[in-house]
C-alpha cells in the first residue's frame, strides 16, 4: 500500500545532504576566518572589555613653608560612576545623582543611559556626598575615593602657590613650576571583570603601587605671608584702591618671605570669580579671561613704571661710575629745561640748593636728572644689565614679565632725564626688589625664589634647590653708601613714615602716575629693608591707584612699617638702643 | 498494512538492523551538550537563581525524558504514527493557539505553556508534528507530486502552523517551513520547479524586509554590529569566538560566559563552545553533526518505504537547518535571529522532541535494507 522509493527521491537527498555539507563548509571557513584570522582583533577588544583598569592616583606631594606649616595637601574626594551592566533601577539612579551632585537631568541620564562598561558621573566629589550616595546602596554607582588638592589656608598666597587642574597638573603659581617633583606616579589595579562589573575572585590582579610626589619646601612664611596680607588688606581697603602687592625677601639670596598680592582667590574654588561680578551673558572666552586676570600675579606677571624707587638705582650707577659724591651741591628751582621740554620737580616751588644726599631725601627729580645726565646713555644702559635689570629675575614662578625698556639708540636727553627718575619705562615689582636687594646687599646679583628644598614623603632630603648668584653687580664701598642714603631717606627725608624706632631702616618713597597719563591714577609704593647696616630683610609695598591722598611716602611707608614692626622681631632681629643723632 | 510488517518479518530472518551509530553520535552530542552546558550556565544560574546548577538540573531532567521516550520511540514502529499525524497535528495547532492566549511571556514572546512545574514549548512539537503529517500526505499522493499546483496544496496544509507558531517566534516558522519545503522538494522528481521557487522566495524576502523598517535595521546591525546598540548579542558573540583562537581557552575558562553574551546558554552557546574549545573544538562539533545528517542520509536512502524515507528526511533536514542556521547567525555570516543549537542549547521541550525524533530515525532504522 504504501509507495516505495524511488531513485529520484534518493538522489534529491544526496542533493540535500550536498547543500548541508557545502553550508557547513562554508560555515567552517568563516570560522577559520574569526578564529585564525581576526583572533588578535576580537581577543583584544574582548579583553578590553574584562579588563577594568583601575586608576589609583598618587599623592601629590605637599608645600611646606619655612616654619614647617603645610600651605598645599591633599584631601580624600569621591569619583562618582556608574556600570551600566548593573543598573538595576536607572530612574532611581538619575534622580538620587541628579539631587546629590546637583547636576541637570539630562547630563545624568546621558552618563547612565550609555552602553559603557563604566561612565565617570562627576569627579572630585566631596567625601561626605560619596558617602551619603554610598547609603543609597544603588545598584550600578560606583563610588571611588580619591584625592584632591587641597589648602588649608584658602586664598593666602593663593598666586604664588597656584592651584591644580581635576588630573592632578599645576595650572598656576608653584604647582606649575614644581609641577615635576610635587607629581607622583599614579598606580593601577588590572582586574578581571564579568559583566556586571563584579571583580572575578580567583582572576588574580596585577597592581602597580601608585608613587607619592615629593614635598616641596618653600621660603615663603606663613606668618610673614599674613601679617602682609593683613598690611596689604588694611592700604587696598583705606585707599580703595585696586591692588595692593607687597613682596618681603632676603636680600642676601634671595628668598622669598611673602609675595601678596590682594585681592587674592580662593585656591580651594579658583574658578569662581572672587569679585560679585554678575558674569551672566558673558561668553566662555570672557569667562576666562577674568579668570586669567583674577589669577595673575601682579609682582611677577605686570610691569610698571617705577617712578622714584628707581632713584635708587640711578644713584648707585653714578656712585659705581664715580660721577658723584655725597657732597655735591645742586641746585632745584622746582624743574629742568631738557632740551624743548620743562621736566618739573614734584616740588613745585623746588628744593633750591640741596646736596645730593638732601637730593635723595627729597627725592629731587632735578637732582637725579643732573646725575643721570652724568653717567650718560651708553654708561647708564651698561648699568642697567650688569645690575640685571634688562633682564628677567628668573624667579621659579611662572609668566615672569620682562623689562620694558628703550633701545639704547632711541634713549635723547630726555629719554635719559626720565629714566633717571623711574619713569617712562617699566619693570616688575620684584625687578625692582631685586635689583635693589643687590645694590645694598654689597653687590650679589640674587634670584629671588620660593623654592628650597625637595624632600620625600618621609621627609628625607632630594635636592637642594639652587640659584645662580653674581658678584659685583656694585662694588661694596657704593653698596655701602647707597644702605646709608636709603637710611636718610627714612631717617630724615621722604621715607619717615616707615620709621620704627629702635632699628635701622633703609628705603625710597615713590609716586608714580599709571599708563596712559592724565587719568589720574597714581602708583604708590615704597621700598625698605632693614637692619640698614646689614639687610636682611627687604619689602616693598605697592598700592596700585589709592584714593585720596596717594603719596608713597605718607601711604605706601606704613604700610612696610606695620610689616616690619611686625616681622622684624619675629626673624629675630633685635632692636638696637636708640642712639639720637638728630640733636646733631 | 501487510506489506510494512512482511519486509519487517524478512528483515528479522537476519540480524535486525539498528543504527548503533546514530545512537552513538546523538549519546555523544547530548553529553557533550550538557557538559558545555553546565559550564555556560553556571555563572546565569548563580546570578539569577544562586544555584550554578539551575539550568544543568532541568536540562537533565528534560534530557533523561528525552532519552526514555527515544528509547520508547525506537520501539514503536513508525506506521503507526502515520494514523496519528493528522490527529498530531490539530493538536499542535491546538496547543500553538493556546499559546497566544495562555503563554508565558519571556523575553516579549509568547512561547511558553505552563502546567504546574513544567513548562513545554508547543513550537518544538508542531516541528515533530509538521514531520509526521508532511510524510504522510507526501507519501500517499506522491503521484500527483510532479504538479506544481500539488505541491502548493502540501504547502498550503501547513500555513496555518506556520502562520501560529509565525506570530510569536519567526525563527521556528522558518524552520517548519524550511522541513516542508525540502520534503517536497525530495518528493517531487523535478528539479527547475524548485529554482523557480527559489527565486520567487528571494523576491519575496526582498519585499517582506522592505516593508518594514526594522527588518532592514536588521540588516544593518548584520553589517555593522559595532555600530548598533542591538548589535550586542552579536558582537559579543564574535568576540567570544575571536577568543577561542586555534584551541580555546579550556573548559570552563570563557570569560563572554560572564554576562557578556546575554543568556549564553541559549542561541549563542555555540560562541561559547567556541570560546572554550577554539576552533578544533568547533570543527570536531560541525563533523558530529555532519555525521549525524549523515546516518540520517543513509536511514532515508535505504530505508524502502517512502514514509519512513521522508521522516528520515524531515528529520535530517529539522537537525540540518537548525545547525547550519544557528552558526550562522552565531557567526554573523546572516542576520540574528534566535535559533537554538540541536542538542546543545538551553531548552527541554527542544531536547525531549529531538530525542523523540532520533528515536522515530532509529526505528525507521530498523526497517532499513542494505542491498
Amino acid at each position: 500500500m504504501n509507495p516505495k522509493c524511488k531513485t529520484y527521491n534518493r538522489k534529491k537527498i544526496i542533493v540535500i545532504f550536498g547543500c548541508c555539507f557545502v553550508a557547513l563548509l562554508v560555515l567552517v571557513g568563516r570560522l577559520v576566518k574569526l578564529m585564525v584570522f581576526e583572533s588578535e582583533y576580537y581577543q583584544e577588544l574582548a579583553d578590553d572589555l574584562h579588563e577594568r583598569e583601575r586608576s589609583i592616583k598618587a599623592a601629590r606631594g605637599k608645600i611646606i613653608d619655612a616654619s614647617g606649616n603645610v600651605l598645599a595637601t591633599n584631601r580624600t574626594v569621591c569619583t562618582i560612576s556608574v556600570v551600566h551592566s548593573q543598573i538595576k533601577d536607572p530612574e532611581t539612579v538619575i534622580e538620587v545623582l541628579c539631587k546629590e551632585l546637583e547636576l541637570p537631568e539630562d547630563t545624568v541620564r546621558k552618563r547612565v543611559e550609555k552602553r559603557s562598561s563604566i561612565e565617570r558621573v562627576k569627579t572630585n566629589v566631596e567625601k561626605e556626598v560619596g558617602d551619603r550616595i554610598r547609603e543609597y546602596q544603588l545598584e550600578g554607582v560606583k563610588i571611588d575615593e580619591d584625592f584632591k588638592r587641597y589648602y588649608p589656608y584658602g586664598s593666602l598666597a593663593s598666586k604664588v602657590l597656584g592651584f591644580t587642574g581635576s588630573d592632578n597638573q599645576g595650572i598656576i603659581g608653584l604647582e606649575v613650576v614644581y609641577d615635576s617633583y610635587l607629581q607622583g606616579m599614579n598606580g593601577t589595579i588590572l582586574t578581571l571583570t564579568d559583566a556586571r562589573g563584579v571583580e572575578i575572585a580567583d582572576a588574580g590582579e596585577e597592581r602597580v603601587e601608585p608613587v607619592s610626589g615629593n614635598d616641596l619646601y618653600i621660603s615663603l612664611d606663613y606668618n610673614i605671608q599674613l601679617y602682609a596680607q593683613q598690611a596689604a588688606l588694611k592700604a587696598l581697603e583705606q585707599k580703595q584702591a585696586t591692588y595692593v602687592s607687597i613682596l618681603v625677601m632676603n636680600p642676601q639670596n634671595g628668598e622669598i618671605y611673602a609675595c601678596v598680592n590682594v585681592p587674592e582667590f580662593d585656591l580651594n574654588d579658583p574658578f569662581t570669580l572672587n569679585t560679585d561680578m554678575d558674569t551672566t551673558g558673558l561668553s566662555e572666552q570672557e569667562k576666562q579671561d577674568l579668570l586669567n586676570q583674577m589669577w595673575r600675579n601682579q609682582s611677577i606677571n605686570d610691569t610698571y613704571e617705577p617712578g622714584s624707587t628707581f632713584k635708587v638705582i640711578t644713584a648707585a650707577a653714578a656712585l659705581e661710575k664715580g660721577v658723584v659724591s655725597l657732597n655735591d651741591t645742586f641746585s632745584c628751582p622746582g624743574f629742568r629745561i631738557v632740551e624743548d621740554r620743562k621736566i618739573r620737580c614734584h616740588k613745585v616751588g623746588g628744593h633750591g640748593g640741596e646736596t645730593f644726599v638732601q637730593g635723595i631725601m627729597n627725592s629731587c627729580n632735578p637732582v637725579f636728572i643732573d646725575i643721570g645726565q652724568r653717567v650718560g646713555v651708553e654708561d647708564f644702559y651698561h648699568y642697567f644689565q650688569q645690575f640685571g635689570l634688562l633682564s628677567k629675575t628668573g624667579v621659579d614662578l611662572p609668566g615672569e614679565a620682562a623689562t620694558i625698556m628703550h633701545k639704547v639708540e632711541n634713549i635723547g636727553a630726555v629719554e635719559l632725564a626720565t629714566i633717571s627718575f623711574g619713569q617712562s619705562f617699566q619693570i616688575t615689582p620684584m625687578q625692582l626688589a631685586t635689583t635693589i636687594s643687590s645694590i645694598i646687599n654689597g653687590g650679589t646679583r640674587v634670584t629671588p625664589h620660593f623654592g628650597v628644598e625637595i624632600r620625600d614623603e618621609e621627609g628625607n632630603l632630594l635636592k637642594t634647590l639652587q640659584y645662580e648668584k653674581r658678584e659685583g653687580v656694585v662694588s661694596k664701598e657704593t653698596s655701602e653708601t647707597m644702605r646709608y642714603l636709603m637710611e636718610q631717606v627714612v631717617a630724615e627725608g621722604g621715607g619717615q613714615k616707615a620709621y620704627i624706632e629702635g632699628y635701622r631702616i633703609g628705603g625710597k618713597t615713590a609716586t608714580s602716575q599709571t599708563l596712559p597719563r592724565g587719568t589720574n591714577k597714581y602708583i604708590s609704593s615704597f621700598v625698605g629693608f632693614a637692619p640698614a647696616d646689614d639687610p636682611r630683610v627687604l619689602a616693598i609695598a605697592i598700592i596700585h591707584n589709592p584714593q585720596g591722598v596717594y603719596y608713597g611716602g605718607t601711604i605706601a611707608a606704613p604700610v612696610v612699617q606695620d610689616i616690619f614692626s611686625n616681622i622684624l622681631p619675629y626673624l629675630g632681629i633685635e632692636k638696637e638702643e636708640v642712639v639720637s643723632d638728630e640733636e646733631t | 498494512m501487510a506489506s510494512p510488517n512482511t519486509a519487517k518479518r524478512a528483515k528479522k530472518q537476519g540480524k535486525e538492523p539498528f543504527d548503533y551509530s546514530l545512537m552513538l553520535i546523538v549519546l555523544g552530542l547530548v553529553v557533550f551538550g550538557l557538559v558545555v552546558l553546565y559550564s555556560t550556565s553556571a555563572y546565569n544560574g548563580q546570578v539569577k537563581f544562586a544555584d550554578k546548577a539551575y539550568y544543568l538540573k532541568k536540562q537533565f531532567f528534560a534530557t533523561s525524558l528525552g532519552l526514555a521516550c527515544m528509547y520508547a520511540v525506537s520501539r514503536i514502529d513508525y506506521h503507526k504514527w502515520e494514523r496519528l499525524a493528522v490527529l498530531g497535528y490539530l493538536m499542535s495547532i491546538v496547543l500553538s493557539t493556546a499559546v497566544l492566549f495562555f503563554g508565558d511571556e519571556y523575553n516579549g514572546s509568547k512561547r511558553w505553556l505552563s502546567l504546574g512545574p513544567i513548562s513545554f514549548q508547543p513550537s518544538e512539537f508542531a516541528k515533530v508534528a509538521v514531520i509526521l503529517l508532511l510524510a504522510s500526505v507526501i507519501s500517499r499522493r506522491v503521484r500527483k507530486m510532479t504538479s506544481l499546483w500539488q505541491m502548493f496544496l502540501v504547502m498550503l496544509v501547513i500555513l496555518p502552523i506556520v502562520g501560529l507558531v509565525g506570530t510569536n517566534n519567526l525563527s521556528t516558522a522558518i524552520i517548519i517551513m524550511g522541513i516542508a519545503v525540502i520534503l517536497v522538494f525530495v518528493a517531487s522528481p523535478k528539479y527547475f520547479q524548485f529554482i523557480g521557487m527559489g527565486a520567487l522566495g528571494v523576491g519575496f524576502l526582498a519585499i517582506f524586509l522592505s516593508v518594514e523598517s526594522y527588518r532592514l535595521e536588521r540588516l544593518a546591525i548584520w553589517r555593522n554590529p559595532e555600530e548598533y546598540e542591538k548589535g550586542y548579542q552579536t558582537l559579543q558573540g564574535l568576540y567570544a569566538i575571536g577568543s577561542g583562537g586555534l584551541f580555546g581557552v579550556g573548559y570552563g575558562n570563557s570569560m563572554q560566559k560572564l554576562g557578556f553574551v546575554p543568556e549564553a546558554q541559549n542561541d549563542m552557546i555555540f560562541s561559547i563552545v567556541c570560546e572554550e574549545f577554539g576552533l578544533l573544538g568547533a570543527i570536531i562539533v560541525i563533523l558530529l553533526f555532519l555525521l549525524l545528517v549523515w546516518r540520517l542520509l543513509i536511514i532515508a536512502m535505504h530505508v524502502t518505504d517512502l514514509f519512513g524515507c521522508m521522516i528520515a528526511v524531515g528529520i535530517m533536514g529539522h537537525i540540518m537547518i537548525q545547525v547550519i542556521l544557528n552558526i550562522a547567525v552565531v557567526t554573523n555570516t546572516i542576520p540574528n535571529t534566535g535559533i537554538t543549537l540541536p542538542f546543545i542549547s538551553y531548552g527541554g521541550t527542544s531536547v525531549l522532541f529531538l530525542l523523540s525524533e532520533m528515536g522515530l530515525a532509529l526505528n525507521v532504522s530498523r526497517h532499513v535494507t542494505y542491498s
